[in-house]
């Protein structure tokens, strides 16, 4: 599962600006629509429905949020580091300034979990966090984003 | 003189014959192997066409040991079972028990009435002679692979091959009686036959069952001989039964159900007692019907009784199980997993030696016929049970933790049982700095010294103490006093949280993993409380399909957060970074051998932890 697959360079927001949770999610989901052209509502849904399950905030500033919207046809992942940290409910209780959506299809089963675990992985990276949050340019942080998945399956990295 | 040595000789070769079945146990769970059919193939080794060539032909003693020995490992096994812990259990057990060995000995006995070409009586004794499964043999296996079941399937297993023994005694004493009678004379006959069995066997069993209760708890006998005069009970009852035409070995199942659910006194003897006492009841039973069979004539059975094997392994048991545990809304993991464990072990060769004391014709083929059934199911299924508990997904991530609990009697005391431990680093006792209010130090060993309670203050790493708790509640003692393994040494990949109220349907849809209809209803929280029925640890884990879920937060043996592990793709893999030409050219040596090192690395593992739940068996026996 290389995250070039899911991830493209349009994909990842450097400076998203939002005052809450459920704005976050908001404008998410309309950048989403608009690179996948599917309806910005049913995203913005499918992802409300998950976050009432549990807050996909998995501590240390970073959340994951994910869903199987209808009539997704690709595994989709969006990137977006925010301008301000954002209370996300998350288990530890601090605020969110990674978010990392991740939509999948209903029949992407196994990928959808190992997309999932490997977006999480990457972002558990100390170094790799360091990195990311050093910086405002779309194209490094895709590049950040792109190569930590390479280097996670060297040994010793 | 002359008879003085050989005599002596004989019991030289007993008790060698015995301690090389202990010995090789260490060698059986290091391979995996089922731990009885290595006492069968030493008894065979020893025997008439082995390296021992000993001709042992005695179906008199080996019926006489037989039954002594099922009636003792039948009663042990009523010992252990806790009714509360088997309640939704017994139900489908007793079905799987009754109605499931008939089916599968009806099945069993159309394909050997063909194959055999016997007549259909006939054909119906060889199929009872192998229709019940071998508790023993299913329990040694799953424990040698680490393994703990599900809550459900475990107590059903052991509930079922506990009371099917008395079932396919049953049977078989019957057919025998019946064909030695020349057939049935008519229908209420038979039927009065079988009630009179169950009726006299069921209820020579409670009174039993009281009886030895009473007993044990008004007379004072000197101490030690409490737990003998249990298992003089038992096999008084055994043999009472049976002389009044009831089942003995259903009296004695059950009265070791009452006397162990029961408040009685100098309980821990009593099981530790019956504990050493089955092990030497398997040693024997197994020994001896090793010696008794003829390798040859097996041979020249071999071909109708594999027909029979497959048959019996792959349609019967399945067939059984699916008509028998499908009203109770079993999933079919679960059913394919109770199928395949359907060892068939001592019983069925016991019962195949029926016939032969009876002198039935063709006894000699149902004695062939279920040895070799029983060694094909010992071979095929014991030894891939763990696989099949893992690929089934009825074993839990996380075994059982394992302590070094020390039992005392209390004399003349029922409420409360004494029961000591080490005080091990990273268990909850430690976490939490204190005792659940049930529970009451006594005193602590430090160092060298015994201290009370109040002198010691808070428990340190390195002390031993001492406890009173309930009975009831002594199994859950053990998960605070266990070293805590938590999530060391696994990466925990994408790990999201949730309510404990999250229902595993809601999971289910969310990650596409598939449940059953009927959990799907059951919340994360409740899922956990009920496979750990001991109180839930924080850290227990639960394999769900592809992802595992893991309990944090546990207060009071109910956790308030359950985490989602996605994959475990990389988390066994410990990566090694070669800085030196040595360690490059290790590095380089290991890649190409990896498959084999993975082989030495989980051999190596499996050998030291044989070892070390031997020596820890051992010391808890000591």
């Amino acid at each position: 599962m290389a995250l070039t697959d899911l991830l493209s360079p349009e994909a990842v927001l450097p400076a998203l600006k939002v005052n809450g949770k459920k704005q976050a999610l908001q404008e998410l989901s309309a950048h989403a629509a608009r690179l996948t052209g599917l309806d910005e509502r049913d995203i913005f849904e499918t992802l409300l429905q998950r976050e009432r399950l549990g807050s996909t905030g998995i501590g240390d500033g970073i959340a994951i949020p994910h869903g199987k919207p209808a009539k997704i046809d690709r595994l989709f992942g969006l990137f977006a580091r925010l301008e301000r940290p954002i209370d996300f409910e998350a288990l530890d209780g601090q605020p969110v300034d990674l978010i990392f959506l991740l939509l999948a299809p209903e029949s992407a089963g196994a990928d959808h979990l190992k997309a999932l675990a490997r977006v999480a992985r990457i972002l558990r990276e100390p170094d790799v966090l360091e990195r990311i949050r050093a910086t405002r340019d779309p194209a490094a942080l895709f590049a950040i984003l792109t190569q930590a998945q390479a280097a996670t399956q060297q040994p010793g990295d | 003189m002359t008879s003085i040595v050989v005599l002596n000789s004989l019991l030289l070769f007993g008790s060698g014959l015995v301690l090389i079945g202990i010995v090789s146990s260490l060698v059986a769970s290091r391979f995996g192997a089922p731990l009885l059919l290595v006492f069968l193939a030493i008894g065979m080794l020893a025997g008439v066409d082995g390296i021992g060539g000993i001709p042992f032909s005695d179906f008199r003693a080996t019926y006489l040991v037989g039954s002594l020995s099922l009636a003792i490992i039948l009663f042990d096994g009523g010992l252990r079972t806790r009714v509360s812990g088997v309640r939704g259990a017994v139900a489908p057990a007793a079905v799987l028990a009754t109605v499931g060995v008939v089916i599968t000995a009806g099945l069993t006995g159309l394909v050997a009435m063909l194959v055999l070409d016997l007549a259909p009586l006939e054909g119906l004794l060889v199929g009872s002679v192998v229709a019940s499964t071998d508790a023993a043999a299913v329990f040694f296996l799953l424990r040698a692979g680490g393994l703990q079941l599900k809550r459900r399937v475990n107590a059903m297993l052991e509930v079922e091959s506990a009371t099917n023994d008395p079932a396919a005694v049953f049977l078989v004493v019957l057919l025998v009686q019946l064909i030695g009678a020349g057939g049935v004379s008519s229908t209420t006959e038979f039927v009065n036959l079988v009630l009179r069995q169950a009726i006299v066997g069921i209820t020579a069993g409670v009174a039993g069952g009281f009886a030895i209760t009473f007993a044990v708890n008004r007379i004072t006998f000197p101490s030690g001989l409490h737990p003998l005069f249990v298992v003089a009970g038992a096999v008084t009852l055994y043999a009472m039964t049976a002389l009044a035409d009831g089942s003995g070995f259903l009296a004695v199942y059950i009265a070791g159900l009452i006397v162990g659910n029961r408040p009685v006194r100098a309980f821990a003897p009593i099981l530790s007692f019956h504990n050493a006492a089955t092990w030497l009841c398997q040693i024997v039973m197994f020994l001896m019907l090793g010696l008794l069979v003829t390798p040859a004539d097996l041979l020249s059975h071999a071909i109708p009784a594999l027909a029979i094997a497959i048959f019996l392994i792959f349609i019967g048991r399945p067939v059984a199980v699916w008509l028998c545990l499908t009203p109770f809304r079993f999933p079919v993991r679960e059913k394919l997993f109770v199928s395949w464990v359907g060892l068939r072990g001592a019983v069925s060769i016991f019962l195949a030696a029926i016939p032969m004391l009876s002198q039935l014709p063709n006894a000699e083929v149902y004695f062939n016929v279920a040895f070799f059934v029983v060694l094909v199911s010992l071979l095929l299924q014991g030894w891939t049970v763990t696989s099949a508990a893992r690929s089934t997904g009825v074993a839990l991530a996380d075994p059982a933790p394992e302590v070094s609990r020390v039992e005392i009697d209390l004399p003349g005391q029922l409420d409360y049982e004494m029961v000591g431990y080490p005080i091990v680093a990273d268990s909850p006792v430690m976490g939490r700095g204190g005792l659940p209010p049930w529970a009451r130090a006594v005193l602590i060993v430090r160092r060298n010294a015994v201290l009370t309670p109040e002198e010691a203050g808070a428990l340190r790493v390195g002390d031993y103490g001492y406890f009173l708790a309930p009975p009831q509640r002594v199994n859950r003692l053990d998960r605070l006093f266990a070293p805590f393994e938590g999530h060391q040494g696994r990466a925990s990949a994408g790990v999201f949280s949730f309510g404990p109220d999250v229902r595993l349907g809601e999971l289910a849809a969310t990650y596409g993993i598939t449940v059953d209809d009927d959990v799907k209803d059951q919340t994360v929280g409740s899922l956990f409380i009920d496979t750990f029925e001991e109180g839930v640890r924080e850290g227990d884990r639960i394999a769900l399909g592809p992802v595992t879920l893991v309990a944090r937060g546990v207060h009071d043996g109910v956790p308030h957060t359950i985490s989602l592990i996605l994959d475990s793709e990389d988390a066994d893999v410990a990566v090694v970074v070669p800085t030196t030409a040595m360690e490059r050219l290790m590095a380089a040596l290991v890649a190409r051998l990896t498959p084999l090192q993975a082989r030495l690395a989980d051999g190596t593992r499996r050998l030291t932890e044989s070892l070390r739940g031997a020596v820890s068996r051992w010391r808890a026996r000591l």
